[in-house]
């Protein structure tokens, strides 16, 4: 597995199996980014309530999360959320589509709750840079969202580009390092002629980038990187990753040492030891 | 924030059950299988050794990604290039590579969780190294960098569970669990959550041997004849799961059986349009083993109830009376019907007869009090990985977890000695 999938597999199991079998559930489960779902069935078993807690609701809401949401599923999304939880959905399994196929689309499009949350941005971003580019200069509003306690998503069009910048704390030194060499590569892999037309991808340990530099309280410390475009989550996945991966060859090496270690060993003698009444002595 | 609900990892021989506290079942139970890249028989404790260095990109490719979990790893057992191995052998992690891996897609792929916000609680058979500990501790805290780690012991887990049973009125970690699963049997006794090493007994008899045996006898009267030999042990176990049950008394159950031999006949029907047979006797012989294992095995010869008795004879004196009085079963060969009733109808026969010995012995001047024997089953399929998320949503739980900084102050040795709950640390 290289990519991290955008959809929830939590949602998208309970879901496909409560369409074959209703059955009263209440589970509580969560998802990348501190986010939190609960999934129930208040009222029947045939209506499941899925509702969600996300961090930077508010911030989602300001730049268009409920347009969208209400674009994604309609009808479905409730005026009322839950208490302690931000939004909620409300999956009638009585009224489904028929057919298999458009069943497993819905499925999907219900796992991909988060990910349509957190489009909104992204969405406000592209369509500010289409009438930007007609204007042929300036720069859109810069959007921030902190998605997590001292991490956060910048968003910034401008008439040529958007540009979206992803802050990230790395709470171990390991960590850092990996991060370091691992988004070097990019920097390095674009220099490749068969992807030069891929997305830039810029890095920069400490010093954030020139367009967020105006920003009041940035972390400046040592253990904050910036990057520009590059989910997070895929990236601290990569880390880890590449983290088993030392490890396993750590563990061959140790292998590999191990039996140079035994080759080395010398052979202890074994003969028989004998009492003078003729016995054998037997080590225990 | 407030705190994400720590994430309990069960990882057993056959299956994992993962999912997160305050749920009462696990978000997912897959095998504990990994299919990788290579074939099976080489056994990849030398991982793919990178490409010549060339351009700096495309240095090293992406062959330790390459890997299915669970159930896509059984579904890609056929696929050329596949091999499907089992990380766990007999409750123990056997391969530390592929166990690596294997919770690495398990937390990123299906719990979608950020291992750096969460506590998690994992679980480990009685008895193991602590070296096998260490090694936990390093990958998850080196790894994936966790909030914080609790590494219980399943008998443990099985005994909170039981809380939730309606007949257990005092929260106590003392008790005895007898945990049947498909290839071994342990009866262990746990005082105040410590469990007691010295005193637990292994029986070699298990769910695999139930099925062999219902399998003997149905080939014996020739109804297997028409069943196609590689279906013969499903079939059997399927007749074993679903019809068995234990009796009280085996003479009259015979009786019963003779006097009106079709009255109990259940019809079990296969998916092969043959398999239409009936199933007799071994309804209630089949758990019978268990208290009678002669009828099966010639080498191992002592009932269960004894070995319970015994286990708790070799314990300490003062928590004997607990042992006695909370006897939990968990894993899927005692959830036989009326098991628990037969199981504490034995034991009761012999605690009382050594009582009633003891007292003659004394001239009868000497009463006792008697002894409670309690037997307490459960109708739960997920038993331990319920008992870790009720242990888990209680606010105690994040004081007796090893925290990073912990680890990163002493390093792995602090997972050589677990944890009590309610213990000082």
């Amino acid at each position: 597995m290289i990519l991290l999938e955008p959809h929830n597999v939590i949602i998208q199991t309970t879901l496909s199996e409560k369409i074959l079998k209703p059955s009263s559930v209440d589970v509580q489960f969560v998802d990348y980014d501190g986010v939190r779902f609960h999934l129930s069935t208040p009222e029947r078993k045939t209506v499941l309530l899925l509702s969600m807690h996300i961090r930077c609701w508010d911030e989602l809401v300001k730049y268009g999360a409920l347009n969208v949401l209400k674009r994604e599923y309609g009808s479905l999304l409730q005026p009322q959320s839950e208490p302690e939880y931000n939004v909620s959905l409300a999956i009638d399994l009585e009224q489904l589509p028929a057919s298999n196929e458009d069943r497993e689309s819905f499925i999907m499009s219900i796992a991909l709750f988060k990910r349509n949350a957190l489009a909104a941005p992204f969405e406000a971003g592209f369509t500010s840079q289409k009438s930007l580019e007609s204007a042929g200069a300036g720069t859109g509003e810069l959007m921030q969202i902190h998605y997590r306690d001292e991490e956060a998503i910048y968003i910034q069009a401008s008439h040529d580009r958007v540009t979206v910048i992803f802050s990230t704390v790395f709470r171990d030194e390991t960590d850092r390092i990996y991060g370091k060499v691992f988004l070097q590569e990019f920097v390095d892999a674009r220099r490749q002629p068969s992807i030069q037309n891929a997305p830039q991808v810029l890095y920069s340990n400490r010093d954030p980038p020139l367009e967020i530099r105006h920003l009041p309280n940035l972390r400046n410390t040592e253990d904050t990187g910036y990057v520009t475009f590059l989910f997070r989550d895929y990236l601290h996945y990569h880390i880890k990753c590449s983290k088993a991966y030392m490890h396993s060859r750590m563990r061959h090496r140790v292998a590999e040492f191990q039996k140079v270690l035994n080759r080395a060993k010398t052979e202890v003698a074994t003969s028989e030891k004998k009492t003078v009444s003729g016995r054998t002595l037997v080590s225990r | 924030m407030s705190v994400l609900a720590p994430i309990i990892c069960d990882n057993g021989t056959g299956y994992s059950k993962v999912g997160f506290a305050g749920n009462s079942d696990p978000s997912f139970v897959f095998p504990t299988a990994i299919a990788t890249r290579g074939s099976a028989s080489q056994q990849s404790n030398a991982p793919a050794v990178p490409s010549k260095p060339g351009h700096l990109a495309s240095k090293r490719g992406v062959e330790d990604l390459d890997f299915f979990i669970g159930d896509e790893a059984l579904a890609n057992a056929k696929t050329p290039g596949y091999g499907v191995h089992y990380p766990i052998r007999h409750g123990m992690i056997d391969n530390w590579d592929h166990m690596e891996r294997y919770w690495e897609q398990t937390i990123f792929k299906y719990l979608r969780a950020e291992p750096e916000d969460h506590y998690f609680l994992l679980t480990e058979p009685p008895l193991n190294a602590p070296e096998n500990r260490e090694q936990t501790a390093e990958i998850f805290f080196e790894s994936f960098n966790i909030k914080g780690l609790y590494i219980a012991v399943q008998a443990v887990l099985a005994l909170a569970a039981s809380w939730s049973s309606n007949r257990v009125t005092d929260r106590t970690l003392t008790g005895t669990v007898i945990d049947s699963g498909d290839g071994v049997t342990h009866v262990i006794p746990v005082a105040e959550g410590y469990v007691i090493g010295s005193a637990i007994k292994h029986i070699p008899i298990a769910g695999r041997d139930i099925s062999q045996f219902v399998l003997n006898l149905m080939r014996e009267r020739g109804e297997m004849a028409t069943v196609p030999p590689e279906d013969q042990l499903r079939v059997a176990s399927k007749v074993k799961e679903n019809y068995s049950y234990v009796c009280q008394d085996i003479v009259k159950e015979f009786r019963k059986y003779d006097a009106e031999p079709y009255k109990h006949f259940e019809r079990y029907e296969g998916e092969h349009s043959v398999t239409g047979r009936t199933s007799d006797t071994e309804r209630f012989l089949a758990p019978e083993i268990f208290f009678n294992p002669e009828i099966y095995s010639s080498d191992f010869l002592t009932p269960l109830p004894e070995i319970v008795d015994e286990v708790i004879q070799q314990s300490p004196i003062d928590v004997r009376r607990g042992l006695y009085k909370n006897i939990v079963l968990s894993g899927g060969s005692t959830m036989f019907q009326h098991f628990g009733q037969r199981l504490k109808r034995d034991l009761k026969q012999l605690v009382d007869g050594r009582l009633d010995a003891r007292q003659l012995a004394s001239g009868s001047l000497q009463k006792s009090s008697g002894v409670d024997v309690d037997v307490i089953s459960h109708k739960r399929q997920r038993l331990l990985w319920f008992g870790g998320s009720l242990l888990a949503s209680l606010p105690e739980f994040y004081t007796s977890c090893h925290t990073k900084a912990q680890y990163d102050e002493i390093g792995p040795s602090i997972c050589r000695r677990y944890q009590i709950f309610g213990s000082a640390t």
